[in-house]
């Protein structure tokens, strides 16, 4: 089944790691430097997450890692804190996948929150005890709340246009063993 | 089911962990490095964004000029009265202009009158944006000049009217401009016409608040705030904006510079201010040679002229 054929997995893979080159140039697009007082959502996250709990062999915790760490290098951000615990985050979701394959969509969501928020707060502890100087709480608050709400959207374009859905019972990997 | 799964890959997976565990650590290190020795792994940054933006130049480019020209196209809708009030607007600054070359002669003459040694004028390298920060929590651009045209650390950064921010990270062929409105940005200024000295400190809003002044209530709303030079990074007297109250009493500067659209920006070559070093030596009587030299023929005649004079 081509559904799982290693020509796939690697093609999907490559297009990941597009799509997140693709996004972060987006962001570093020159339209409006003025600083704003809200904080758009971090669609590259989303991707990650919806992707992981979909098709966990698309994105690998080294295209991961590598993707996340070119973001916090060109987003001025300490380089490697927020690429580790990305890698930690997809890591967990990655071993719950299987679980969450069989919920709804409601669950799925909760996880992905409980999780995001969970490394947006660490993030934020690690830089305060080493006193790095940090954004302000509300505009964190506000780009973890943005992200969450984007996530839904994030999927339904992944599913559709991608192709990237949940391994439904009864498909085969690529040694023709059920997933 | 999961029985099923886990029989190929058994072997491989404390091995898969492993390698993320190893991963997860190196990034780790990399921040602890960073935290530690955070020049070098800046200056690693630096060439990174140097190797990647310019490379995607390309594909920027053109979306920021369409998106550019959209927003363009929006303001046509409104062409006349715009040119209305630019007709209006440059009537005024004829008056102005007329007033400022007055004022520049005035100067020039007073100037000359007192024997006034000013500095030697500004040089400036002019650069297009690249890319910003690309993240709500940062204000910086990216401009296409680097260490190959001879841009330094520090070095001041202007649109045409106003001081924008200051270079943090130099590139072969690109640099960083940290904005006035970044949290990690401090420059001392002076508010004129009291000339109290205060310090600029960005915040992330469009405004950021002027913090250190001594005598608050010397300064109005309205006066100029420019940079002091202290410190020798920046040149002084660079215009930074006016000063102005926010609803809770503290006072902000608004920036002149244009930051709704920073395209072209100006790169100030500071050569860097004189020091002096020793504290000077004492001032004596030159010691002279004990046996005076035989005069020259020449030199003779010359004190024979001189005594004929007298």
């Amino acid at each position: 089944m081509a559904e799982g054929s290693p020509a796939r997995v690697w093609g999907m893979r490559l297009t990941y790691l597009v799509l997140a080159l693709v996004l972060i140039l987006a962001n570093l697009i020159p339209l409006d430097t003025r600083p704003r007082n809200w904080a758009g959502p971090d669609i590259l996250v989303a991707l990650t997450f919806a992707w992981t709990l979909r098709r966990p062999e698309f994105v690998p915790a080294l295209s991961v890692a590598l993707v996340i760490l070119l973001a916090d290098l060109l987003y001025l951000r300490p380089p490697g804190l927020w690429a580790a615990l990305m890698v930690m985050a997809v890591q967990m979701l990655r071993s719950r996948a299987r679980i969450l394959r069989d919920q709804p969509f409601m669950t799925e969501w909760l996880a992905v929150a409980g999780i995001f928020v969970a490394i947006s707060l660490g993030n934020r502890l690690v830089l305060a005890v080493l006193m790095v100087p940090q954004a302000p709480l509300g505009l964190s608050v506000i780009h973890v709340v943005m992200t969450l709400i984007c996530y839904p959207v994030v999927v339904m374009i992944s599913q559709l246009v991608f192709g990237v859905r949940k391994a439904a019972p009864g498909d085969l990997d690529r040694l023709g063993q059920r997933i | 089911m999961a029985k099923d799964r886990s029989q190929g890959d058994d072997y491989l997976a404390p091995l898969k962990r492993l390698l993320v565990g190893v991963l997860v650590l190196c990034l780790i290190g990399l921040f602890l490095v960073w935290r530690v020795d955070s020049p070098r792994v800046e200056r690693f940054r630096a060439a990174v964004v140097d190797r990647v933006v310019p490379n995607f130049d390309w594909a920027m480019a053109p979306v920021t000029a369409s998106v550019n020209l959209v927003r363009d196209f929006q303001s046509y809708q409104r062409i006349v009265q715009q040119n209305q009030d630019l007709r209006n607007e440059l009537q005024k600054m004829k008056a102005w202009k007329e007033a400022a070359l007055q004022l520049e002669q005035e100067n020039a003459r007073l100037l000359d009158l007192n024997k006034v040694r000013l500095d030697p004028r500004l040089t400036f390298v002019t650069g297009v944006v690249l890319a910003d920060s690309g993240s709500p929590f940062r204000q910086s651009v990216l401009l296409n000049v680097g260490s190959r045209d001879g841009i330094v650390d520090g070095w001041a950064t202007m649109d045409g009217i106003g001081l924008v921010g200051r270079i943090s990270g130099v590139g072969r062929d690109t640099s960083r401009v940290i904005l006035l409105t970044d949290p990690a940005s401090r420059i001392p200024a002076t508010i004129q016409p009291s000339g109290q000295t205060a310090i600029i400190q960005g915040d992330n809003t469009m405004s950021p608040p002027i913090a250190f002044l001594e005598d608050s209530d010397l300064v109005r709303p309205g006066d100029r705030v420019v940079s002091s030079g202290d410190g020798g990074v920046f040149p002084a007297g660079l215009l930074i904006g006016q000063v102005a109250a926010d609803p809770g009493g503290r006072l902000r500067v608004i920036l002149a510079a244009d930051y709704e659209r920073l395209e072209f920006l100006r790169v100030l070559r500071n050569p860097g201010t004189e020091v002096i070093r020793d504290p000077g030596g004492l001032i004596a009587p030159v010691v002279q040679p004990s046996l005076p030299l035989p005069l020259s023929p020449l030199d003779e005649a010359l004190s024979e002229a001189e005594n004929t004079d007298g």
